[in-house]
């Protein structure tokens, strides 16, 4: 179970984080969420896709990384095979948690907690957190900056899925992949864009999406499924090692 | 050129008027100033009789048909989700029970099953046997998921469902979605066409009400196929004894009781009770024999079973309602213009919820085949009258089929239900087949039969009813004994799975409250 505690200098003053990415630190995962602003790193390596969330039925985008729980096709012996890492892998141990403020916006503010009992967290090895005299250091900041991408793109991710909705443009796809040795492997509960019917948009949709900021998002997605052949290949590679 | 039929009046405001209502005019985009009409009138006097609170799944078409979302159904209806009958106290009166679940027997279109569970009997219930939605029901759980979309689902299922707020819930999408006009009067006169046919309804407020087709959804009141056209009424209670209900709504006694997966049929000495669970309250009633105890009897037998639900003090103090009724249908349903759907129509006990599932098929029906013009109404009805008295007859027949299985003889009521005078010919007829060979397609005539094959399977099987393996070497029942063995693993690993990935049918609920199903 995580243990959250909000970050400071005095009672994290020598805490380290470790920044290898290996199935030991939970990096083993076959998908993760992901947000419009994301897309355009993601699609150059990922295929994304929609789940719903088993808690509230409600959409969210993914990044696809693997076939099957626990697969996570990037994860080499050498640490994380491709050029980009998704924001929500590289935000451990870190989570933007709120706090009751009644001067914010909402009575609360974001503030930064860690988990504590997250494998990446070291007092001998890994980045500095914070710098001797109690200042942030470069890492801190730069973290800093993805938990408040994702913070934006939660909020975005509602207001995305709800446009797509809107505009019947999300469908349910059902793939079976079939690998070299002859074995399949099929994938289930995934959602994509219909392309139909975003053909069929007229051009008073077409605005309104433009105008919120989501045609673009959309294409990326519609992009990003050409990397699913890389899924397929790197699938195929480990095969042949085994 | 024949009178078009344009204008479609229904007269009465209950749940079978405002279905009826709901499917025509989704059907034919009704709208007040095209050139088709739906008109309900409805009196502001008469409320709806609010009993029919159990559906079959085909209320998952009918609402989609009608264009409503599930999540609001479920929101604004206070409805749960049903999955089929429990029967309490049938077989012996006891504490036994078994279940009548929605979701057909494992391989239902390859084989039957019946005669190769029969030696396990006593390991595993039929419906145990053969489909996991027992085990599902015993656990209160809900037949889909959140992530499910919406009239989608894992295991099969209709609802229940509060029917006042159900015929609001219709209304309010008829008239603001559907174009259907809503007139808020009462009937005071029926005036006739020179051929004998209706032309118009006067109303208590001087208006003339012009119609090309009249539907009779005035319960039992049937104003127009009982009071102006005389169809004589056809009692069935040669067969079914019960003619009497008492009825009440229970609260719950805690916000988060479970609510359950079936309806909850318990047999008593004179008729069963049900109990139909919605999320915030239940309702209960014991249909009875008023040949067979008195109205006090059945109301302090009513009393005991509500002390086992809910508590001392309203089990004392409820005042149940009352409802008579002659179990029965009309000779003819579809008579000249006028066609009755709902209880102006027929009634029998609520046993298999087969009031509200006889009004969709009605309208059902009456959409897809709504005669052009007057010349061809005859030939429409004509139908229409042969089918829905096959269905009627055979409802009649499946429900007797719950009795003469028991094996109570404590009551008169019990040992009568089983004396061959009360049987119909046909069913006792295939009973005396079933012996020998499982209910299957071949021994069901139509090819839309209100009751399946497998529904029959359920009951005879869930009544330790045997049907005998053959006693020559058959070819293909030794060939499919691998067949059935793999279907019976196959239904406990499916099983063992739903009951871990299915939440509560509160669970459910709440978060259909909260955050509602998706479309896709």
């Amino acid at each position: 179970m995580p243990n959250y505690e909000l970050l400071n200098n005095v009672d994290h003053k020598n805490v380290k984080v470790i920044t290898d990415r290996a199935a030991r630190y939970g990096d083993n995962v076959h998908c993760v969420m992901t947000f419009p602003t994301e897309f355009r790193r993601i699609q150059s390596c990922y295929p994304i896709f929609f789940q719903k969330d088993a808690n509230t039925g409600k959409f969210f985008p993914l990044a696809l990384l693997g076939f099957e729980e626990g697969e996570n096709l990037f994860l080499t012996e050498n640490g994380w095979d491709a050029n980009y890492v998704p924001l929500m892998i590289q935000r451990h141990p870190f989570l933007i948690g709120y706090q009751e403020d009644s001067e914010a916006p909402e009575g609360k503010r974001p503030v930064v907690s860690i988990d504590m009992d997250s494998p990446r967290v070291s007092e001998s090895e890994g980045e500095t957190v914070f710098l001797p005299h109690g200042g942030t250091s470069e890492f801190l900041t730069a973290m800093t900056e993805v938990l408040e991408e994702i913070q934006v793109g939660h909020q975005m991710n509602d207001a995305f899925i709800e446009a797509l909705l809107e505009f019947d443009l999300i469908e349910s796809v059902s793939m079976e992949i079939g690998l070299n040795d002859g074995s399949k492997r099929q994938l289930l509960g995934l959602y994509t864009i219909n392309e139909e019917r975003l053909d069929q948009l007229d051009g008073e949709a077409l605005g309104k999406l433009q105008k919120l900021g989501f045609l673009l998002p959309v294409y990326m997605i519609l992009a990003s499924l050409s990397s699913f052949r890389t899924l397929i290949d790197k699938r195929n590679e480990r095969l042949e090692v085994a | 050129m024949s009178k078009p039929v344009n204008t479609v009046v229904i007269v009465g405001g209950g749940t079978a008027g405002w279905l009826t209502a709901g499917l025509l005019a989704a059907e034919y985009c009704a709208r007040p100033d095209s050139a088709f009409r739906v008109v309900l009138i409805e009196s502001p006097d008469v409320g709806p009789i609010g009993v029919g609170e159990g559906t079959w799944p085909t209320m998952r078409l009918s609402l989609e048909k009608i264009g409503v979302s599930e999540t609001d159904f479920i929101r604004e209806c206070d409805a749960s989700f049903k999955q089929g009958t429990r029967f309490c106290a049938w077989q012996e009166g006891h504490d036994e029970y078994y279940y009548h679940p929605f979701t057909p027997p494992q391989g239902f279109n390859e084989l039957t099953l019946g005669q190769y569970w029969w030696p396990h009997r006593k390991q595993v219930s039929f419906a145990d046997a053969v489909s996991p939605q027992g085990k599902a029901s015993d656990l209160a759980l809900a037949p889909k998921q959140i992530v499910t979309p919406e009239f989608a689902s894992v295991l099969n299922y209709g609802y229940h469902l509060d029917a006042g707020k159900f015929s609001g819930f219709l209304a309010a999408h008829c008239t603001e979605k559907l174009g259907v006009t809503h007139i808020l009067d009462n009937v005071v006169a029926i005036n006739s066409t020179e051929s004998g046919d209706i032309q118009s309804l006067t109303t208590q407020s001087g208006e003339t009400l012009e119609g090309d087709l009249f539907v009779d959804c005035t319960g039992f009141a049937a104003l127009l196929i009982g009071k102006h056209f005389e169809i004589p009424y056809q009692s069935r209670r040669e067969f079914l004894f019960n003619d009497r209900a008492l009825a009440v709504q229970v609260p719950r006694s805690e916000p988060d009781e479970p609510i359950a997966s079936t309806t909850l049929s318990t047999a008593q000495g004179a008729g069963w009770i049900w109990d139909i669970g919605l999320p915030s309250r239940r309702g209960v009633g014991y249909a009875y024999s008023s040949d067979h105890t008195d109205d006090e009897q059945a109301e302090a037998d009513l009393r005991t079973y509500l002390s086992g639900i809910s508590d001392a003090a309203f089990a004392e103090s409820c005042t149940p309602r009352q409802i008579k009724f002659s179990p029965g249908y009309r000779k003819e349903l579809w008579h000249r213009n006028c066609v009755a759907i709902g209880l102006s129509g027929g009634f029998v006990e609520p046993l298999e919820a087969s009031a509200l599932v006889m009004i969709e098929l009605s309208a059902k029906m009456l959409a897809e085949q709504l005669p052009a013009n007057r010349a061809v109404m005859d030939i429409v009805a004509r139908r229409f009258n042969e089918k829905f008295r096959y269905h009627w007859h055979r409802i009649v027949e499946f429900l007797k089929l719950h009795y003469v299985l028991s094996r109570r003889s404590d009551t008169e009521y019990w040992r009568e239900n089983r004396d061959p005078k009360t049987i119909p010919a046909d069913l006792q007829e295939s009973l005396d087949l079933w012996r020998y060979q499982s209910p299957w397609r071949d021994d069901l005539p139509q090819f839309d039969e209100l009751f399946s094959a497998a529904s029959y399977q359920y009951v005879l099987y869930g009544m330790d009813f045997e049907t005998r393996a053959p006693d020559v070497d058959r070819r293909s029942f030794t060939a499919n004994r691998a067949v059935a063995e793999d279907l019976f693993t196959d239904n406990n690993r499916r099983t063992a799975q739903l009951l871990k990935a299915l939440p509560t049918n509160r669970e459910l609920i709440g978060k259909v409250h909260e955050v509602g199903f998706q479309k896709i």
